[in-house]
C-alpha cells in the first residue's frame, strides 16, 4: 500500500480487516537499522553544511592543494579507503554466498574494519606531529571533527559486529542459522552506508575551496 | 513468527528487572514520566526564584546577577528538553505507542531501556552543574557563542562543558528512544490498525519523533562544535575577540552559523513538543466529548504538513541577527503558512466539540484550556513571524508572553490532560476529581494572570532578559507594579502544582478503583484484560482493529462507543 492510498483512506467507514503485513523480527530489525541510517545521515548533513558554509570565511585553508598542507600526502588515507571497501566487501560476500562463505566473510569484514579505525588512528597521529594539531585552523578542525565521528560510527558497527560474531560461533554448534543471517545483513547494510559516507566525506575533505564555492553557490548557503 | 515474538517477551521475574532494569514499554514510561517530573519541579522552584527578583527586586541577597541568569538559562533548557520532550515522547510514546497500535512492547525493549538510562544520565550531568565551580551555565537557554564560552558569562567554566555534553547524551537517549517509536508504528501495528486508523495521539507523536530525530542531530552538531571551541581552542563559531582586555586566540568563527544550527533544531523543537500536544488533545476532546473527531483526515495531514513545514522556518527566530531580506520574506511567508494546517486544528476541535455531548471531567478540562491558551499563543505567533512587526517586539516580554503560551503553558495543561486521562489505566485507580479541578482552576486561570500582562508590558518595550529594571525613564512604575504581580501568581501557581503531585501520590493508595475502561473510550489501550496491562499487554492474542479510533454516538447503538477491537456490527444494531 503506497504511502498516498495510505493517507487518502476513509477510516469512518467499514472496511475490510487488513491481511497482516508481514513483520518478523527481520524486517523490523532492518526498519530499525533504515531509521537509525537515516538519523546518522542527518548528522554529517548538517556537518557538511557548517563545513561548507564555515569554508566561506576568510580564514579558511585549504586542506590538500600543495605540499605542505595536511592532506596533500593521501597515501595512508587511501590505503584506509581500501580497508573500508574491503571490509563492506567482505560482508557483501558473507551475505551472497551465504551457505560457503559467511563466517569468513564475516570475520573479515570486522578485521577490516578494525585496520580502518587503527590506520585512521596513525594518520591522526602523523598530523598532529606534523604540527597539525586540530585548532590550527577551522579545516583541519573539521577533518578531525568529522574523520572522528566517522571512525566512532565504524567502532559502534564493531561492537554490533561482535555480537554476530558470538551468533557464528553459537550457530556452528546449533546449526541454527537464521538469525546470523539476518545479522550479517544488517552489518552489510551498514558497513555500505560507511563507506559511501567515508567516500563522500573524503571526497569533500579533498577538494579545493573553488568547489566550496561553487556548491555554496548552488545552495544559497552563504552567510 | 508468534513464537519468536513470544521468545523475546522476557518476562521479568525479579524486583530488579521488573522494576529497575525493566524492559517493559510501560515500565519505561513511568520511569522517564518521573524523572521529567522532577527535574520540571526544580525548574518550576528556579522560575520561582526568578519572579522573586523582578517581581521584588532586591529583596533576596541570594538571586544576584549571575544566579538570576544561572535560573533563567538552566529553568528554560530543563522545561523544553527535560520535561517536555522527554514526557511526550519517553513518557507517553512509550507507554500509549504499543497499547494504542495494538503492540506486546517496543520492537526493541532493550534499546528503550538503554533509552531511560541514558535519559537519566543526562539529567543527572545536568544538575551536577549546580555544584561544580562556578555554577552551571547562565548563557540563556539557546547558548549563542561567544558569550556562552567567554569568561564572564556565570558558568563559563563548568556550568557550559556539562550542559553541552548532557544535551548530546540526552540526543542519543532521545535517538535510542526514537527509534523504537518509528519502527513500532511501522512494524508492530496489529492485524486491521491501519495508519488512517491510528489514535491521533499515535499520530502526533509518531511525526514527532520524527522530527526529534531529524531536528536533534542539529543541536548535537552545534553542541559538538562549540565544545571543541570551548575545550580545544578550535574556532568554529568564535570569531576574533577581545576578552576582558585579552585577544584570545580564536579568529575567523561565525556566531551567526551557530544560530542557524541551533534555530534548525530549535523551531521543529517547538513542534516536537506541540505535536504530541496537538494529538493527544485531540483523543480528550474526542473521547470526552463523546463525539468523533472532526475530520481526522485532514488532522492527519495538518501533523504531516507542520512536521514538514517546521524545517523551513527556523530564520524568524534571527530576523534581528541580520539576513538577507529575501531570507526574511521567505521565512516570515513560510511561518505564515504554517498557521494555517495550525488553525484547521483549532477550528476541527472547536468543531468536534459543537453538539458534542461533553463531560466535563478533569481532562476535558486541560483539553479546553489547552484550545484557549494555545489560540492565543498561536495569534500573537503571528505579529512575531513579520519582520517588521517583530523588530520592535523582538527582546521584550512580549516574546516572553508568546512562547510561554504556546509551548509553555499549552503543552503543559496537555501533559496534565493526559495524566488525569491515562492515570486510571496506569495505575489502576482515578485521580481525585476535586483535586484535579482545583489544580486545572490554578493553573489555568493563574497562567494566563501571570501571561496575559506581559504582553502588555512587551508592547511598551520592557526588554526581556534583564536582571533589574531601575531607572529606564521609558518603564513606568505601574509596570513594576504589574511585575510584582505576576511574581505573585507565579508562585500561587507553582504552589497549585503541589496539589496534583499530592493527587498523583494519595490516588496511587487511597484513589477510587478505575475499571478498565472509565472513560468508556474507544481505542486499543482501554481495551486491555487487565487494568493496568500485564507483561504483553494482551494475553494470550492481539486484538484485532475493526475500526476507526473515533465510534463515538454512533446512530442505531446502543453504547455511545464502539471500542477499536468490536465487530459485531450486525448483531448488536438495535
Amino acid at each position: 500500500m503506497s504511502i498516498l492510498s495510505a493517507l487518502t483512506e476513509k477510516p469512518w467507514e467499514p472496511g475490510v480487516i487488513p491481511q497482516p503485513q508481514s513483520r518478523g523480527r527481520e524486517q523490523t530489525r532492518q526498519s530499525g537499522l533504515k531509521v537509525l541510517l537515516m538519523v546518522v545521515s542527518a548528522l554529517f548533513f548538517l556537518f557538511i553544511v557548517a563545513f561548507l558554509m564555515r569554508s566561506q570565511y576568510p580564514d579558511w585553508q585549504p586542506l590538500a592543494e600543495q605540499p605542505g598542507h595536511p592532506l596533500f600526502n593521501k597515501n595512508q588515507l587511501w590505503l584506509n579507503t581500501v580497508y573500508l571497501l574491503l571490509a563492506s566487501a567482505f560482508l557483501q560476500l558473507a551475505k551472497v554466498n551465504r551457505p560457503y562463505f559467511p563466517q569468513t566473510g564475516l570475520i573479515l569484514g570486522g578485521l577490516f574494519s578494525c585496520a580502518f579505525v587503527t590506520g585512521q588512528v596513525v594518520f591522526w597521529q602523523q598530523l598532529h606531529q606534523q604540527g597539525f594539531i586540530v585548532s590550527i585552523n577551522p579545516a583541519v578542525s573539521f577533518f578531525y571533527l568529522l574523520t572522528g565521528l566517522h571512525a566512532a560510527h565504524v567502532s559502534v558497527g564493531i561492537l554490533a559486529w561482535l555480537v554476530a560474531v558470538k551468533e557464528a560461533i553459537r550457530s556452528d554448534a546449533n546449526n541454527k542459522r537464521t538469525k546470523l543471517r539476518q545479522y550479517i545483513d544488517l552489518c552489510a547494510l551498514y558497513w555500505h552506508f560507511l563507506l559511501g559516507l567515508w567516500a563522500l566525506l573524503f571526497t569533500l575533505l579533498v577538494s579545493k575551496p573553488d568547489t566550496y564555492n561553487a556548491i555554496v553557490e548552488f545552495c544559497g548557503l552563504g552567510v | 513468527m508468534e513464537d519468536e515474538v513470544d521468545q523475546d517477551m522476557h518476562e521479568p521475574n525479579s524486583f530488579l528487572t521488573k522494576y529497575v532494569w525493566s524492559q517493559d514499554h510501560k515500565v519505561i514510561a513511568i520511569q522517564y514520566s518521573v524523572i521529567a517530573i522532577l527535574v520540571g519541579i526544580v525548574a518550576l522552584v528556579l522560575s520561582g526564584l526568578m519572579r522573586l527578583q523582578l517581581g521584588f527586586p532586591g529583596s533576596f541577597d541570594f538571586i544576584d546577577p549571575s544566579a538570576y541568569y544561572q535560573f533563567v538559562t538552566m529553568h528554560g533548557m530543563i522545561m523544553v528538553i527535560y520535561l517536555l520532550t522527554a514526557i511526550f515522547l519517553g513518557g507517553f510514546g512509550n507507554y500509549l505507542i504499543p497499547l494504542m497500535v495494538g503492540a506486546r512492547d517496543m520492537v526493541f525493549p532493550f534499546v528503550n531501556m538503554l533509552s531511560v538510562w541514558f535519559y537519566l544520565l543526562a539529567v543527572i550531568v545536568l544538575m551536577a552543574s549546580f555544584f561544580v565551580p562556578g555554577g552551571p551555565t547562565g548563557a540563556g537557554w539557546t547558548l549563542y557563542p561567544p558569550q556562552a564560552i567567554l569568561p564572564g558569562t556565570p558558568g563559563s567554566d563548568w556550568g557550559i562543558i556539562l550542559m553541552l555534553v548532557s544535551l548530546a547524551i540526552f540526543i542519543v537517549a532521545a535517538t535510542m528512544g526514537g527509534l523504537n517509536y518509528v519502527t513500532t508504528v511501522l512494524q508492530a501495528r496489529t492485524r486491521g490498525m491501519t495508519l488512517m486508523r491510528m489514535p491521533l495521539t499515535v499520530w502526533g507523536i509518531f511525526m514527532a519523533t520524527i522530527l526529534a530525530l531529524l531536528a536533534f542531530p542539529a543541536l548535537f552538531v552545534s553542541a559538538v562544535m562549540m565544545l571543541f571551541d570551548k575545550t580545544l581552542g578550535t574556532s568554529f563559531f568564535m570569531p576574533a575577540i577581545l576578552s576582558m582586555g585579552q585577544q584570545l586566540d580564536h579568529e575567523g568563527g561565525s556566531p551567526i552559523l551557530f544560530q542557524h544550527l541551533f534555530w534548525f533544531f530549535g523551531h521543529p523543537e517547538v513542534y516536537i513538543v506541540a505535536l504530541p500536544a496537538f494529538g493527544i488533545v485531540s483523543d480528550l476532546i474526542s473521547t470526552h466529548a463523546r463525539k468523533n473527531i472532526f475530520g481526522y483526515r485532514l488532522m492527519v495531514w495538518a501533523i504531516v504538513i507542520i512536521g514538514v513545514m517546521s524545517f523551513v522556518v527556523w530564520a524568524h527566530h534571527m530576523y534581528i541577527s541580520g539576513m538577507n531580506p529575501l531570507f526574511g520574506y521567505f521565512f516570515a511567508t513560510t511561518t505564515l503558512i504554517i498557521a494555517v494546517p495550525t488553525a484547521i486544528k483549532v477550528y476541527n476541535w472547536v468543531l468536534t466539540i459543537w453538539h458534542g455531548n461533553i463531560r466535563l471531567n478533569v481532562p476535558m478540562l486541560f483539553a479546553l484550556g489547552f484550545v484557549s491558551t494555545f489560540t492565543i499563543g498561536g495569534l500573537t505567533g503571528l505579529f512575531l513571524g513579520n519582520v517588521v512587526v517583530d523588530l520592535p517586539l523582538s527582546d521584550t516580554y512580549f516574546v516572553v508572553a508568546h512562547f510561554h503560551m504556546v509551548m509553555g503553558v499549552s503543552p503543559i495543561l496537555v501533559v496534565f490532560g493526559g495524566i488525569y486521562h491515562w492515570y486510571p489505566k496506569m495505575s489502576g485507580k482515578m485521580l481525585n476529581d476535586t483535586m484535579g479541578k482545583m489544580h486545572f482552576w490554578g493553573t489555568f486561570l493563574g497562567t494566563y494572570a501571570i501571561y496575559f500582562p506581559m504582553h502588555y508590558l512587551g508592547v511598551l518595550g520592557v526588554p526581556r532578559r534583564y536582571f533589574a529594571y531601575e531607572n529606564y525613564d521609558f518603564i513606568p512604575d505601574s509596570a513594576k507594579d504589574l511585575n510584582a504581580m505576576i511574581s505573585v501568581m507565579a508562585i500561587f501557581v507553582g504552589l497549585v502544582q503541589l496539589i496534583f503531585i499530592f493527587n498523583l501520590i494519595w490516588s496511587l493508595f487511597k484513589g477510587e478503583k478505575a475499571g478498565d475502561n472509565p472513560w468508556e473510550a474507544t481505542s486499543l489501550e482501554w481495551q486491555t484484560e487487565a487494568t493496568p496491562p500485564g507483561h504483553g499487554n494482551w494475553g494470550k492474542e492481539l486484538p484485532v482493529c475493526h475500526r476507526w479510533a473515533y465510534d463515538y454516538s454512533v446512530p442505531g447503538y446502543e453504547e455511545d462507543f464502539l471500542p477499536q477491537n468490536y465487530s459485531g456490527e450486525e448483531e448488536e444494531k438495535t
